[in-house]
């Protein structure tokens, strides 16, 4: 079920849309945050809210790389790999992870503290390797930025 | 108009169609995948690309409209090559398992992979794997095969409207799925396996028990479940109905079907079938011969007759027979025992609703086309969820509703509530004062039309403001005033009434203050009928005070007419009804009963009382295709041939008439002929050795049946009658309003599941698999309240008796009432129900006993 404040950020989502089905994509959104995930629960309560057909409401949570199919750490690192963070080291960075801190891609650390998403660039080549913490942005990283930048994050 | 050329062909359109469209119309063949003419365009597959002059790249024939000078050509190398292209794309995953595949021989994929090749594949990748799915009890979903045209999709939520699959993931990895995953946990119509081009939905039904090419016969004939009579094929192999599948086209149901109508065949076949008379000697039912059993009887109704005379035997029709059989019936009840004692359990609802209508407004007023329906422009639902009862009307409601109709419901309709229906959920026996209030604002605004003057003279008497109405019933003023401008501003609008409200407290008020409802509005009637023949056993005459063509007993002009075409003296007195029956079995004056196909001991309010009834008579005959709970007390047990068996004519809701026809043998003799039998060995000579014998008889006797023949149903029914309606018989218009309300506590309600119907469901293995058992279907407030949750034990106790069930927990239900359906064996809520009459239409009163609801002792 949803909290109270989710009920009316869905409400007002909805709003701003002249159909139900308009307002899919930001209110999953709000019940991902809610969830954590994805979860059955979590779709059906989307789709209670707006009365839009479960089955709907999966095939287009499903379709979209950018939601979580699956349980997450607290913190969801994205790091793109694409060709100017490669050229500039980013393979190296994917490395560093996994050797301090145990974080494989697509993979959780057995704390529950971060998940490690590779992306397929986020628009920061001219300052590339880039990666996000949850919705924070972060470039020009080096193994000690991210040291350092993964620290603030409990 | 429109020319086209196609392949060299000149084509004359008279209406703009697509390319695909207008050269299918020619006779010319484009390839398709995604293409299936009940659903919206696609243009998904690419297989349908054509060239067009002028145009610079290949065209989807599906969406492009031909438009007039249009030069098209459908087969040219370059198209070959890339069909040939798109075919090898969608085989990199299929599993090329068509030695196995039920689907093949009847493949699309299959079809245009052998036409257009390609004979091998390029790809060395790894195909994509996914095991089949056999989670669910009736579908089969197999996604190594699925070719993502998304018919199914496109049909659950377009046509159907269930929404329940939905194209998951993406790109490769796309499939169809239910919600669950798993189970589809849908209405299970199963439409999306007709619409499926391959074998990735399939039904588990006939799974691997033949192949397409080895059916041997399709025969299309009528479905024996609800009143709405969809139109069905059933294809066989050695006698037995393998598969059962809708056909595009058909006047009722244009190739849809419901899962009743299209998993429920399986009874024919069962083995729990009856095959050989049955004697009670002993007190125990003993296998006998066809010559001793009617002998039996025909000798014992003779010496019953006899002794206390015609009207101490009485029969019981079946809106599940034909009417022919039904036909035969009451003549032979009328003939050769001098009795009018003949009714069926159309008297529960149906019959006295439709007697009480058509009083109003005259003989036909609720044979209204189904498929109208979804032209109208607004939708009144009161008694019931159209959608479970009679599916297929339910769909045409939400059609209507797509097409932009306001769809009204009195109470909370599961099945229409993704509409935006505005629902007006009044307390629990306060639906009159809110019609009264409808009436009255209905009333100021549209003004009395004139026409019918006895309907009006109590129109006048009705009068409650709508806020006294709002209040009384606990709904706002606001809903209401705006359900009644809704209703008021609609130009074609329709009322489609359900059994629970004809089977409320003060039915035949509530039936009188919607006729009032339709008559202000101009509304089209709708009554909802929950068996194939229930209209064709009351107009065949099946009724204590109707005589076939529904010509009243009472009217001595008719009983001569009738008289003089039998060549029999038919008795002036009127007969009993069902519940009549009962208590004169009860009291002792009524010495037999014959029942032909119906079970009167589970379809009756209060089941122990009529058992207890039954019980005193001198003589039961019981015939029937399985071993019921009334034929089980029987003394004489026939079988009779199931629908499947034979031929006959059922007449729908729409009272459209329409044709049986044979889909297997078996051994045996209908209904009709066993009634012949009987009145045979009594010595009354009935001359009719096939069903269209009797047909032809029906149509010199009954005015309303005239002039029509078997050969005129053979193409797709006959709708409207040509006959005469009966018209201007009408009297006053009795109403018997109800008491007060009772105020709190918990009430019985029927549970009208989509899945089964009546006792004929429970052999019918598909259906028993998807709604497996009786549950005590509570609210969560209810529930809340007694600290239950799903699938507790529970006691439901009533002043009958007490049902033990688990619970289930359901946010349609309202909080006054636990509902429970009338089809598992011993535990039907009927069981549990008094019998109180309405005393206008003399139907059962079912919203009024009380029960309690505890946990059951462990």
């Amino acid at each position: 079920m949803f909290s109270e404040a989710a009920v009316r950020e869905i409400q007002e989502i909805r709003a701003k849309y002249p159909t139900a089905r308009a307002a899919l994509l930001p209110a999953i959104y709000v019940a991902q945050r809610e969830f954590g995930w994805l979860t059955p629960e979590a779709y059906e309560a989307v789709s209670d809210l707006l009365g839009v057909p479960r089955a709907i409401a999966r095939g287009v949570g499903t379709f979209y790389a950018m939601y979580r199919q699956k349980p997450m750490g607290r913190h969801v690192v994205q790091l793109c790999t694409n060709v100017s963070c490669m050229i500039l080291g980013a393979e190296r960075l994917v490395d560093f992870l996994k050797s301090r801190f145990g974080l494989e891609p697509g993979g959780t650390t057995q704390d529950g503290r971060f998940s490690l998403v590779i992306m397929e660039c986020i628009g920061a080549c001219g300052t590339a390797p880039a990666m996000l913490v949850n919705d924070d942005f972060y470039e020009n990283l080096t193994e000690k930025s991210i040291e350092e930048i993964l620290g603030k994050y409990r | 108009m429109i020319t086209v050329t196609i392949n060299g062909k000149e084509i004359k359109l008279e209406k703009p169609v697509t390319v695909l469209e207008a050269a299918r119309s020619a006779g010319i063949k484009i390839p398709t995948l995604c293409y299936h003419e009940q659903l919206e365009k696609y243009g998904g597959c690419r297989l349908c690309l054509v060239e067009v002059e002028k145009m610079p790249r290949l065209q989807t024939a599906c969406t492009l409209m031909a438009a007039d000078g249009m030069v098209v050509r459908t087969e040219t190398e370059a198209i070959a090559d890339v069909r040939r292209g798109v075919l090898e794309f969608l085989l990199i995953n299929h599993p090329l398992d068509c030695p196995y595949c039920d689907k093949a021989g009847e493949c699309e994929l299959q079809d245009l992979v052998e036409k257009y090749g390609p004979t091998t594949g390029r790809f060395k990748e790894k195909k994509r794997k996914a095991p089949e799915s056999l989670e669910d009890p009736v579908l089969v979903r197999n996604m190594e095969r699925c070719v993502v045209c998304t018919r199914c999709v496109r049909m659950c939520e377009g046509v159907q409207g269930a929404a329940a699959i939905g194209v998951i993931n993406r790109g490769g990895h796309s499939h169809v799925e239910p919600f669950s995953g798993g189970r589809f946990e849908c209405e299970y119509c199963g439409n999306c396996v007709s619409a499926c081009p391959v074998g990735a939905i399939m039904s588990r039904l006939h799974r691997h028990s033949y192949r397409p090419w080895q059916l041997v016969s399709e025969t299309e004939t009528i479905c024996p479940y609800c009143g709405v009579g969809c139109t069905l094929v059933a294809q066989v192999r050695d006698d037995v109905i393998k598969r059962v599948v809708p056909r595009i086209g058909t006047p009722v149901n244009n190739g849809l079907l419901c899962s009743r109508g299209r998993f429920g065949y399986e009874f024919v076949g069962s083995k729990e079938r009856l095959t050989t008379p049955l004697i009670k000697k002993n007190g125990v039912l003993e296998q006998s011969t066809w010559e001793e059993a009617i002998g039996f009887v025909a000798r014992r109704l003779g010496e019953l007759k006899t002794r206390y005379g015609g009207d101490a035997i009485a029969g019981i029709a079946s809106p599940r027979c034909t009417n022919e059989d039904n036909y035969v019936f009451q003549k032979f009840m009328r003939v050769a025992l001098g009795t009018n004692n003949i009714d069926s359990t159309a008297r529960t609802g149906y019959a006295g609703a439709q007697a009480f209508i058509e009083n109003i407004f005259g003989q036909g007023a609720t044979a209204n086309l189904i498929p109208g329906l979804a032209n109208a422009d607004a939708v009144l639902i009161a008694g019931g969820d159209p959608t479970a009862v009679n599916p297929i009307l339910g769909l045409q409601i939400r059609s209507c509703a797509r097409k932009g109709g306001n769809i009204l419901t009195i109470g909370h309709v599961k099945g229409v509530r993704h509409y935006n229906p505005a629902e007006l959920k009044p307390n629990v026996h306060t639906e009159a004062a809110l019609l009264e209030g409808v009436v009255t604002a209905l009333k100021e605004k549209k003004g009395l039309p004139g026409s019918i003057q006895t309907l009006e003279s109590k129109i006048k008497e009705i009068h409650r403001p709508l806020d006294d109405a709002a209040r009384t019933c606990g709904v706002t003023e606001k809903d209401l005033a705006a359900f009644v401008e809704a209703l008021s501003t609609a130009s074609t609008p329709a009322l489609v009434i359900g059994k629970e409200v004809i089977q409320s407290a003060g039915g035949s008020y509530n039936l009188l203050l919607l006729s009032a409802v339709a008559y202000l509005v101009n509304a089209r009637i709708h009554l909802l009928s929950e068996r194939a023949n229930e209209q064709g056993v009351v107009d065949m005459g099946c009724a204590p005070d109707l005589l076939p063509g529904c010509r009243p007993l009472s009217y001595v002009e008719f009983r001569r007419r009738y008289e003089a075409a039998w060549k029999s003296p038919i008795p002036e007195k009127q007969g009993m009804t069902i519940f009549d029956m009962i208590d004169a079995a009860k009291a002792g004056s009524l010495r037999a009963l014959y029942v032909m196909g119906e079970n009167p001991v589970f379809n009756l309010p209060n089941a122990k009382g009529v058992e207890a009834a039954l019980r005193g008579l001198e003589l039961l005959v019981v015939q029937d295709i399985f071993m019921t709970e009334t034929a089980r007390m029987a003394d004489v047990v026939f079988p009779a041939l199931s629908w499947a068996e034979r031929e006959g004519t059922f007449t729908n809701m729409e009272r459209r008439l329409q044709l049986l026809r044979k889909a297997v043998n078996r051994e045996g003799m209908e209904d009709w002929r066993i009634v012949v039998e009987v009145a045979g060995n009594m010595g009354v000579r009935m001359h009719f050795s096939s069903a269209e014998d009797i047909f032809a008889e029906i149509t010199r006797v009954s005015p309303l049946h005239r002039d029509l023949s078997y050969e005129e149903l053979e193409k797709s029914g006959i709708y409207p009658y040509k006959g005469e309606p009966l018209r201007g018989v009408t009297g006053d218009i009795a109403v018997a309003k109800p008491a007060a309300g009772d105020g709190g506590g918990l009430f019985l309600g029927i549970e009208r599941p989509l899945f089964h119907s009546g006792t004929l469901s429970r052999r019918a293995p598909g259906l028993v698999k998807i709604y497996e058992t009786a549950v005590a279907r509570i609210s969560p407030a209810t529930a809340a309240a007694r600290s239950l949750k799903e699938g507790d034990m529970v006691r439901v106790s009533s002043v009958i008796g007490y049902l033990e069930l688990p619970v289930a927990v359901d946010f349609a239900v309202r909080d006054a009432l636990v509902m429970i359906t009338n089809n598992f064996e011993g535990r039907g809520a009927l069981s549990l129900m008094e019998l109180v009459l309405d005393p206008v239409l003399r139907a059962p009163v079912a919203d009024k006993t009380a029960v309690t609801i505890e946990k059951a002792g462990r």
